[in-house]
């Protein structure tokens, strides 16, 4: 190694900033003269934000800093809630369990991994909160989960509790593995290859469900009666079947990814069989054809804002889809779906305006209130107001401008991420590199 | 016929194509009233454009306007010179996913003879969901391999792909390996990364190699043209298309990413004399001042990535060009996309969100890309002379939520319809 | 010593020998080392002592001034060296030969066949494969590690999830049986994937280890209401996997649960609560990223000596400075930590195929700040205690397997030579 002091410092600064938050004041900030934008309750030009343990307990102008709390300067700058992303693969290991079709035994909440540097990536571009979720390799996915991007903290401090139980659906291209190349001597291709299949099989699976309740049902009424028969032997836990009867219970709601506008009426159709809630379709390219259907519903939609054409189904995507389905009441998130992505959720919200002629705060809201209540959290996040949690992200311009940069994002009332004191660490490392090269003389 | 009559029918045919040519080319279009960026000198609040010819005719605060003239009302929209792609997948891909209709990436590693113009689909459905957001031209290249092989640079209008040619080829375009160790850079999926498989050093010494073999190629068939009894040398494809850059006649784009390679690429173009494009550059600014010396403009990669080498920083890619900018690299944005092209702009309000000057991120996707790609004269800025590709917009037209109102063309103006506009409309019938 | 003790000791020493009956196939040497610095590691060190090994066993170990030297004793002469307790490996892979392709094994058979059922290649879980089945010692595997004064390894199956059952042996040679000290010793159980068939995934593996569980469970139950239905009732399926579970499950005989990272440590005790298991994890080389987890729920911990910081680490994918500084620094702290936590373990080879690594390593991971007591007693008692074989190994007391290493200076000193072994009381030749 060329220079050890440099290593050193280098390391130390990194090492610091893995796995500690750029600043942990216990809660308690002082946001101060930032336009705030609430969301749901308007502008404030020049206001301050007091959060006291994590908790908004003061919105409005020249609030008086309490002993001991942290004064945030955000003059000429912008806050807003917490940016949250309603369908992400981050911070997982592993999203999918593709041997099989169907996987609903399979949790992604099991298998958390804080320590993917994609929590960084989301907190640098303002976001605070991500559903993340199973991939789309089956027709029913599994369990998913919402994480606030709380890095330097143990998986299970990043949970979101009051959440929505959600289970990840899929339909069209990816589930029924059309791109894949069947390789002679390979293993056969795995049912169902076809749309028409891909609802025989989660309509079979929903009917097993059905049963399985049905005969557990059985055995607890056997088993309560007054005289219960001498041999009882409870039938087999089943995993699997447990999550499908919970759906259908009502304990969790769907989010199903789809593309074409004939399968996600189908899924509908499907819902409505066997008494199910769709709390929203994922990517939904094809929405804008079936806008007063899924109005009617009161089923969201959580999309990109132009990433299209990359496969068939995604052909017919238009850039317009989440603001004409906005505009039909369809209660509409946009969504990064790419640990890249994340970062620039705003940059894809801002594009409505064009596409859509949302208002601006029309095009905040499909990354900030909307999402939040697609995910059932709305009480707690997803605009600034007193009683949410702190989750805010503050801003150079105004978030729908694309000239918009992140400079600091901030959960429960801590600083996860901080600009200004990052550009300062770089500042400092870089001098002290300077002061070693030159061996230690200023 | 006596002599008369032939004159008199000469006089006759020529008046007729002169009078109709008169009055093909007499129409005259003024946008009245916008606020006027031309890039290239100062604003005006308000003014009044000229389009004559195709051309630019008169810019100014108080224009007479000649009578017959087309008037465009622009009063509270802003006129720029139209934005300029300076790489893209325009007219090569239609679905990514779906290898039939992607023509960008063939296979081997030397293709100097491939053809970007040759594949280029005009009515792909992504060159006007482009032009209608204000890019009037593109630099449409292959990519892949080492020699991918000719790019073009289009107007994103025409009813042919030769209609569309600009200038032809643009470059020679070149690929030299990614960033050792890099990330993935997944979700982007701009693909402009290559394998870190070989060696920058390497490949340097295979290119000087095919260099030195087709100027020898040359000579030998020069010399063999002027000397019956010497032997034509065998037909060698690669070096034949090599020619031109070997001559510096057509300038080589070379894809390339690290520092050591930059440097590398650096020596390599001033060794063999070549006019030469950086594309890439992720780490140019640790090399801005060697880029600056050499006098090399950059084309800067997509900002829809991550970066490279995660301890260059989570913001390096969104620096990078504004540390070479201020070093005086000269700079232009891409979108690196045909299926989104029309974000050109909006790589350019990244890089200035994270400190490039306003005015030089409009510069990089009009008058910079124009200057790099040698076609100052024809467009880039609004200036009198110029072609007439003009947008008009309400608003900064680097800004998403701004909404281009009209687009023009050589002077014509353009249908703003697109794949996204037809289905839209198709469907609002439902209701 | 005083006077009146020494018909005390002469008693003892009778009594032991009435204890400790021996057939004459058993007779073995019988060494006395003589003048070593003796670390009984389960009491003081004895500055200058005899340590007698007869017929495999430690007879008598004390002052050299207290033990008498018996008459058919082959003297060794120790001043100026130590003797310790043979270290223990509580966990590897070593001295298998596991079939090219997987064996036979019982797999857990889906209750319904249905199409979109994956039929795999290769068993994810094979839990009635005993690691002893598999056992082909070479003697340069065993030189090596004896070399590095381990006398004593747990080897476990290493294939799939639900791995197999693993047998503790003496590395006392190349013959398999007399080396076996337990069998079978745990179950095995690995946070990895069946890659190629189900499950693909770790969320899988998960749902498919409380799954096989579950099923156990209900297997269990099944059988042992048969057991007082034996008419009337129509028998349950015979089904060897749940079998091979059923100890594990039921009888909560000991199982390992091999946690590659700080997230498989929250995983593995999620389901050890689910299913009131008797377990240990292993591994843990992340562990100090979970001690408060760890001290609320006090679990036998087999810690590896390899460094290497797991893949998708924060400290791996933070850029290659980071990378280094953790597996030279960070990783092989863990032992150390774990100790200031007042967390306790043992120390494992797991991972490592080679002795002179293992040493390398317990160096390292003692100048990061473990004593090389702790490191002594987490390579010999503790691992014991861990394996239930707390009577027979892990410390230098009479009665005990006589496995002592006789070093040339402080053991794991980086300077110290291992120069004598005896492994079940028998001189090793290397």
């Amino acid at each position: 190694m060329k220079n050890p002091t440099i290593f050193l410092v280098f390391a130390a600064f990194v090492l610091a900033a893995s796995f500690q938050p750029a600043s942990a004041e216990g809660g308690n900030l002082l946001i101060k003269n930032g336009t705030i934008l609430t969301v749901t309750q308007g502008i404030i030009a020049k206001g301050d934000i007091l959060i006291l343990n994590g908790i908004i307990r003061q919105i409005g102008e020249n609030i008086n800093p309490p002993a001991g709390v942290k004064v945030i300067e955000a003059s000429g700058k912008f806050v807003l809630p917490g940016i949250i992303d309603s369908h992400t693969h981050i911070a997982l290991a592993g999203t999918n369990e593709g041997s099989e079709a169907i996987t609903p035994e399979a949790d992604v909440g099991a298998v958390i991994n804080a320590d993917d540097t994609a929590i960084l990536t989301a907190l640098s571009g303002g976001v605070t909160m991500a559903h993340t979720m199973h991939g789309s390799a089956n027709p029913i996915g599994g369990p998913n989960v919402v994480l606030k991007m709380k890095w330097g903290k143990p998986s299970e401090d990043l949970v979101v509790t009051e959440a929505l139980r959600t289970l990840k659906f899929a339909l069209g291209e990816n589930v029924k593995q059309s791109s894949r190349t069947i390789l002679p001597g390979g293993p056969p291709p795995r049912y169902p290859q076809t749309r028409m299949g891909v609802n025989a099989i989660m309509r079979r699976e929903f009917l097993r469900a059905q049963n399985y309740m049905a005969a557990w049902d059985r055995y607890n009424k056997l088993k309560a009666s007054k005289i219960p028969p001498k041999i009882l032997l409870p039938p087999r836990r089943d995993l699997r079947l447990e999550v499908l009867a919970d759906l259908l219970r009502g304990k969790m709601v769907a989010r199903c990814h789809d593309y074409q506008a004939t399968e996600a009426l189908e899924f509908i159709g499907l819902a409505k069989e066997f008494g199910f809630k769709i709390a929203a379709f994922e990517h939904a390219w094809e929405a804008y054809k079936i806008a007063d259907e899924l109005a009617g519903e009161k089923i969201g939609i959580s999309v990109f804002a132009d990433s299209w054409a990359y496969k068939m189904e995604a052909a017919e995507g238009i850039a317009y889809d989440a603001g004409y389905c906005a505009k039909k009441g369809v209660l509409v998130s946009i969504n990064s779906d790419s640990g890249e992505r994340i970062r620039r959720l705003f940059n894809d919200a801002s594009k409505t305006m064009k596409y859509g002629g949302l208002s601006e705060n029309e095009a905040l809201s499909l990354i900030t209130i909307n999402p939040a209540i697609q995910l059932g959290v709305d009480r707690i996040v997803g605009s600034l107001e007193v009683g949410k949690q702190a989750d805010i992200a503050i801003f150079n311009e105004h978030p729908m401008s694309a000239y918009a940069r992140c400079d600091m994002t901030i959960i429960d009332g801590d600083a996860y991420f901080d600009r200004a004191a990052l550009l300062r660490e770089r500042e400092e490392a870089a001098k002290k590199a300077e002061v070693a090269k030159k061996g230690g003389r200023p | 016929m006596t002599k008369r009559c032939w004159i008199l029918l000469l006089i006759v045919i020529l008046a007729a194509g002169f009078i109709s040519g008169q009055t093909k080319t007499a129409k005259i279009t003024a946008i009245r009233g916008a606020k006027i960026i031309p890039v290239v000198g100062e604003d005006l609040d308000v003014g009044t454009i000229l389009i004559k010819d195709g051309k630019i005719e008169a810019i100014g605060k108080d224009i007479s306007i000649p009578a017959g003239a087309e008037i465009v009302e622009a009063k509270g929209w802003r006129a720029y010179p139209g934005m300029i792609d300076s790489y893209a997948f325009l007219g090569l891909q239609e679905i990514t996913g779906v290898n039939e209709t992607v023509d960008n990436r063939e296979t081997g590693r030397m293709n100097p003879q491939v053809r970007a113009v040759e594949a280029l689909r005009y009515d792909s459905m992504h060159i006007p969901i482009a032009r209608s957001n204000g890019i009037t031209a593109a630099l449409v290249a292959p990519a892949g391999g080492v020699i991918a092989g000719q790019s073009v640079l289009i107007k994103l209008d025409g009813w042919t792909n030769r209609e569309m040619v600009v200038k032809n080829p643009a470059a020679m375009q070149i690929e030299f390996p990614g960033i050792r160790g890099a990330r993935g850079g997944g979700g982007g999926g701009s693909g402009q990364r290559g394998a870190a498989a070989a060696d920058a050093g390497r490949l340097i010494a295979e290119l000087k190699d095919l260099f030195t073999k087709a100027r020898f190629y040359e000579k030998r068939k020069n010399y063999a043209a002027k000397t019956l009894t010497l032997a034509l040398p065998e037909f060698d494809e690669t070096a034949e298309f090599l020619l031109p850059v070997v001559k510096g006649q057509t300038p080589v784009m070379i894809s390339v990413h690290a520092d050591r390679d930059i440097r590398a690429a650096i020596q390599f173009v001033k060794e063999e004399n070549l006019k030469a494009i950086f594309f890439g550059a992720e780490q140019g600014w640790k090399v801005a001042d060697d880029l600056k010396k050499a006098e090399i403009p950059v084309i800067i990669g997509s900002l829809y990535d991550l970066p490279p080498v995660w301890d260059d920083g989570y913001d390096q890619l969104f620096l990078n060009p504004v540390v070479m900018n201020k070093a005086g690299v000269k700079i232009a944005f891409a979108s690196v996309s045909a299926t989104m092209a029309k974000d050109l702009p909006y790589h350019a309000a990244k890089a200035a969100a994270f400190g490039l000057d306003k005015k030089e991120a409009l510069k990089a996707v009009t008058i910079y890309p124009a200057e790099i790609f040698g076609v100052e004269k024809l467009m880039g800025s609004l200036e009198k002379g110029k072609t007439a590709n003009i947008v008009l917009s309400d608003g900064d037209i680097l800004e998403t939520r701004t909404n281009i109102q009209k687009v023009f063309i050589d002077g014509k103006e353009c249908d703003l319809s697109n794949r996204y506009t037809e289905l839209l409309e198709k469907f609002k019938k439902r209701s | 010593m005083p006077k009146s003790a020494r018909p005390l000791i002469m008693l003892t020493i009778l009594a032991l020998g009435a204890l400790a009956w021996t057939s004459p196939a058993d007779v073995g040497p019988t060494y006395a080392i003589r003048n070593a610095k003796i670390v009984p590691v389960a009491g003081p060190v004895v500055e200058k002592g005899i340590l007698i090994i007869r017929d495999g066993l430690i007879e008598s170990v004390g002052p050299s001034d207290k033990i008498a030297i018996p008459e058919d004793a082959e003297v060794i002469e120790a001043a100026g060296m130590a003797a310790y307790p043979g270290l223990i490996s509580a966990h590897t892979h070593l001295l298998l030969e596991e079939p090219a392709a997987p064996a036979g094994g019982a797999q857990q058979v889906p209750s319904i066949t249905l199409p979109g059922a994956a039929q795999p290649n290769t068993p994810a879980g094979t839990p009635d494969v005993l690691a002893f089945g598999l056992l082909k010692p070479k003697k340069s595997t065993l030189d090596s590690f004896l070399r590095a004064g381990f006398t004593t390894v747990l080897v476990a199956p290493n294939r799939g999830i639900i791995q197999g059952q693993s047998v503790v042996v003496d590395l006392n040679g190349e013959d398999p049986e007399p080396m076996v000290v337990k069998n079978p010793a745990a179950l095995h159980i690995n946070f990895t994937t069946n890659r190629g068939g189900y499950p693909s995934s770790l969320m899988g593996t998960i749902a498919y280890i409380r799954q096989s569980f579950l099923d156990a469970e209900g297997y269990a139950l099944a059988q042992a209401v048969y057991a007082k239905n034996l008419k009337g009732m129509k028998r349950p399926v015979f089904n060897p996997f749940l079998e091979a579970l059923r100890p594990y499950v039921r009888d909560k005989k000991p199982v390992v649960f091999q946690c590659n990272n700080v997230e498989d440590i929250k995983r593995a005790l999620k389901i050890v609560d689910e299913f009131k298991l008797n377990a240990m994890l292993s591994h843990v080389n992340e562990a100090w990223r979970d001690a408060s987890v760890l001290k609320k729920t006090p679990i036998p911990l087999l810690v590896t000596l390899d460094f290497r910081p797991p893949s998708g680490s924060l400290f791996v994918n933070q850029g290659e400075d980071l990378r280094k500084k953790a597996e030279a620094e960070i990783y092989p702290a863990n032992p150390s930590n774990l100790a200031k936590e007042g967390i306790a373990f043992a120390l494992t080879t797991f991972g490592l195929n080679d002795g002179s690594t293992a040493l390398k390593n317990i160096q390292s991971a003692i100048k990061a700040g473990l004593s090389p007591e702790q490191a002594l007693r987490a390579l010999t008692i503790q691992p014991a205690q861990y394996l239930g074989l707390a009577a027979q190994l892990g410390s230098l007391e009479p009665g005990k397997i006589a496995n002592v290493i006789l070093a040339k200076g402080e053991i794991f000193d980086e300077k110290t030579q291992i120069d004598k072994v005896f492994v079940d009381g028998i001189l090793w030749k290397f």
